[in-house]
């Protein structure tokens, strides 16, 4: 087990290295400008030079990729054209509030998810069956940032039971910042009041990003617990007389969960990667937006860090999702 | 039965914190004054001398000084850190008397000295608004006469020199000294004070919110606000449920459908007015078929400009290069939709029957260019010129501006007034040293640069008009853009908002000195 999570870690260098060579490449061989954007419409050429002496991005492609390397073995992330700012710096703040709305949505997919998909499976073709389906498909269908306006219309402003947007109310401080999740520093700072107030915040994004992986996996888990039940093992454990919820949560839940869990991995990617239209619609200062608008700056060092940082948690979160095979099946031999 | 009770009980609690920590929590702010204006965009940087953008405008002129101020409207300049000044007949030379109550942040009188050091640095640095000094102010030519005087000699007469002055801020020397570091002070100014303005930063959070307190003892009297909360809104209609529900006081995105949206709102005041922003279509005047004056005067009265005024929601039609306000010329005529006299330009253009190919650029995603590029294209379709539509993002429309060549037959701009005079409009947009750059790609005309220089070292009020009158027929009769929309600024606040008087000079980077709440 040691030595497969060693490999596996070993093996995120040349993944990282690959990754990092061809969003570099991209960024440089773009045809656009940033540094004379950067600079602002009435600066000289001679402004627009020095800027771009003062980010080395006068020197030879190679050359630039090769600071950037060495610079990120000593913590140096470069630091970005607009604001001028160490990229590392950014991503301390953006990194751990998109963490947490993605953690959160995947948290209420994954658990209700799954239950819904037993649920319905148990229940085939009973209402709650159909009804699951339905809500399912309504769920894929609906682009999250319109969801994402319809829950800012009933809860927030009709209902006025949520925060139209941010992470916490504007005129109060936030808990002293441990980890960057407001939910966490919350309950690292024994204050409660806080957490209420963060989790308000955090309910109408999580649940506007936890729609389409919430029905991916309800349809995924209703699926695989169908298979399940039909197996001859589940037949004989009801003959022996063990009881239905017994049977259902111990044998069959576990039994289904392998190919789900291959899609909460998958999710985890996608979400992180695509949180731009829900932080736009709820004010969610994350990762999303800051990188969309680093592209569309051509912003690179920024995109960089971005990727690299997704990049690693994507891999990182994986990895767990295949160890986490070998927890729920003992069949399962990671070698 | 226990169960239920204890999840009714959390559901309970859960609601009465809402009604307590949300609704009305925005503005109650236990007792104290506080703004909340709505922004969608970020202040990622401080230093009075590097940050620009109207986000950056609205932080420094709050938290940091100028000698003078803009207000009203027509814009005035004011005193301010400066309480008098008097200029030489020449123009050459401003000296300014500084105001004796005026204190840094941290107690400090604001001195000559610091002024002097200021306008240095920012020459130095050569970044934020040095442009709008450059070549102006002689580095060498700034002296502290005695701790409360100032004197500049200029380089040249430039008649704009107190228009330009509201946008350099005076920082504090011994704090920049003392944090100086290996970049003039800029790690240290990009997230730290050293002004004197009324209200200092209480707390940043980056791409959320920055909150403003006022100073204790502030040196000049303002309104009763004790703090402000510039809060950032990406999506305009947020800022405007924001506004709506009373979260929020001041919203300064919005679009004309939030302005609809606010029309009558109970509580909700619009600001509608036309500001020195102006849009244009730029015309390629020195390659491709465009470099044919006849065959841009032809576009010039194909445009079908009701169509393009009608797209753009609360605007109204340029009446030449310069923005109202900006010694534009009432009289001056501008091309308007002629069928009749665009055939007639055709037929003395080198393309009598058209067939011509052109290409328009516009931002990929901007909505409002792409219905005028849609305009465009239908109008020239009725003097047989096809179109061709490119959508582009940004930095690759700014690199295609380098060349002529690689310019695009038609390139939208959004020109911004950064200070009131009308040297700001046609430097950056007519005059030939701007080449190579998004404002002005392509067009120059010696006669026009000459104008444009003397328009901007004329002090004498009187002659400087009647040599802007000159300029704006001269730009009209070389067609080099199709002259476009003057967009109205679209501001909304609650009727509790006092003291805001409209500026049409950077008006949504709020100035916090005079307002007040009920």
């Amino acid at each position: 087990m040691f030595a497969y999570i060693l490999r596996r870690v070993v093996l995120l260098v040349p993944v990282l290295l690959g990754l990092s060579m061809m969003v570099f490449a991209i960024g440089r061989l773009l045809p656009g400008d940033p540094v004379m954007l950067a600079a602002g419409p009435n600066a000289s050429r001679e402004e627009i030079a020095a800027l771009s002496a003062e980010f080395g991005l006068d020197q030879p492609i190679p050359l630039q990729y090769w600071r950037y390397l060495t610079g990120l073995l000593q913590g140096d992330w470069g630091r970005s054209l607009q604001t001028r700012g160490p990229v590392l710096e950014d991503l301390k703040v953006y990194l751990p509030a998109t963490l947490e709305l993605v953690l959160a949505a995947m948290l209420i997919a994954v658990v209700a998810g799954i239950l819904l998909g037993l649920l319905a499976a148990v229940r085939r073709n009973g209402w709650i069956d159909y009804l699951v389906r339905l809500a399912s498909l309504a769920s894929i269908s609906m682009p999250r940032f319109f969801l994402g306006l319809i829950l800012q219309l009933v809860f927030a402003m009709w209902l006025g039971w949520a925060a139209l947007g941010g992470r916490f109310p504007l005129t109060l401080s936030p808990p002293p910042s441990v980890t960057g999740m407001l939910t966490l520093d919350s309950l690292i700072a024994g204050d409660m009041q806080a957490l209420l107030l963060a989790l308000q915040h955090l309910a109408l994004p999580a649940i506007a990003m936890s729609l389409s992986p919430l029905a991916t996996i309800t349809r995924m888990m209703r699926a695989s617990t169908m298979e399940v039940l039909q197996q001859d093992y589940v037949l004989t454990a009801r003959a022996l007389g063990i009881p239905p919820r017994k049977l259902l949560f111990k044998h069959v839940l576990r039994n289904a969960l392998s190919s789900t869990l291959t899609v909460i991995g998958l999710y985890f990617g996608w979400l992180l990667g695509g949180t731009v239209l829900v932080e736009t619609v709820f004010d969610w200062p994350g990762v999303g937006l800051y990188a969309t608008k680093s592209i569309l700056t051509q912003d690179f060092m920024p995109v960089m860090g971005v990727v690299l940082s997704i990049g690693t948690m994507f891999v990182v979160f994986n990895l767990v999702i295949d160890l986490l095979y070998g927890v729920i099946n003992p069949k399962v031999q990671l070698r | 039965m226990e169960r239920r009770r204890l999840l009714k009980g959390a559901a309970g609690s859960a609601l009465a914190v809402s009604a307590a920590g949300l609704s009305g929590l925005a503005l109650a702010q236990q007792g104290k004054k506080i703004l909340v204006i709505a922004s969608g965009q970020d202040i990622p940087n401080f230093d009075p001398h590097v940050a620009t953008g109207y986000s950056a405008s609205m932080l420094l002129r709050n938290t940091y000084d100028g000698l003078v101020r803009v207000e009203g409207n027509p814009p005035k300049v004011m005193p301010h850190l400066a309480a008098s000044w008097a200029v030489s007949p020449d123009g050459l030379e401003y000296v300014f008397k500084l105001d004796t109550a005026a204190r840094f942040q941290d107690g400090t009188p604001v001195t000559a000295n610091a002024v002097a050091y200021s306008l240095r640095r920012t020459l130095r640095l050569a970044k934020g608004n040095a442009w709008m000094i450059a070549g102006v102010v002689d580095p060498n030519g700034i002296e502290a006469t005695d701790v409360q005087t100032v004197k500049f000699k200029l380089l040249k007469p430039f008649a704009p020199f107190l228009s330009v002055l509201p946008w350099q801020f005076i920082v504090n020397p011994v704090l920049v000294e003392t944090n100086k570091g290996a970049d003039d002070g800029q790690e240290y100014l990009r997230k730290n004070l050293a002004g004197s303005g009324r209200f200092k930063i209480k707390r940043a959070e980056q791409g959320n919110l920055y909150e403003f307190e006022r100073v204790a003892q502030p040196w000049k009297a303002g309104g009763n606000l004790d703090g402000a909360i510039w809060k950032i809104v990406r999506e305009t209609s947020s800022q405007r449920l924001m506004l709506a529900r009373g979260d929020a006081h001041i919203a300064v995105d919005l679009t004309s459908e939030d302005m609809d949206a606010l029309k009558d709102r109970p509580g909700v005041v619009r600001i509608l007015e036309p500001e020195f922003r102006t849009f244009s279509i730029k015309m390629n005047t020195e390659s491709g078929p465009l470099a044919d004056a006849n065959l841009r005067k032809a576009v010039s009265h194909a445009f079908n400009y009701k169509g393009m005024l009608d797209a753009a929601g609360y605007a109204e039609l340029m009446v030449g290069p310069l923005p109202p306000g900006l010694m534009s010329d009432p009289k001056l005529k501008v091309p308007r939709t002629d069928l009749e006299a665009a055939r007639a330009y055709m037929a003395k253009s080198k393309y009598p029957n058209g067939g011509v190919k052109l290409t328009m650029v516009h931002v990929t995603g901007l909505e409002q260019q792409r219905q005028w590029s849609l305009v465009l294209l239908d109008s020239l379709k009725k003097i047989g010129i096809d179109l061709e539509i490119k959508p582009m993002v940004w930095p690759d429309m700014v690199a295609s501006t380098k060349t002529p060549a690689t310019t695009a037959d038609f390139f939208p701009v959004y020109q911004t007034g950064n200070y009131a005079d009308p040297d700001n409009v046609a430097y950056a947009a007519y005059h030939s040293s701007r080449n190579g750059n998004w404002q002005n790609p392509v067009y120059k005309n010696p006669k026009v640069d000459a104008l444009i220089e003397k328009g901007r070292g004329e002090i004498d009020p009187k002659k400087r008009l009647a040599i802007y009158t000159e300029f704006q027929k001269m730009v009209v009769d070389d067609a080099p853009d199709i002259f476009g929309v003057l967009e109205k600024r679209r501001i909304a606040m609650r009727d509790t908002v006092q003291g805001f008087s409209f500026t049409p000079v950077a008006s949504n980077a709020i100035d916090l000195q005079k307002l007040s709440l009920k």
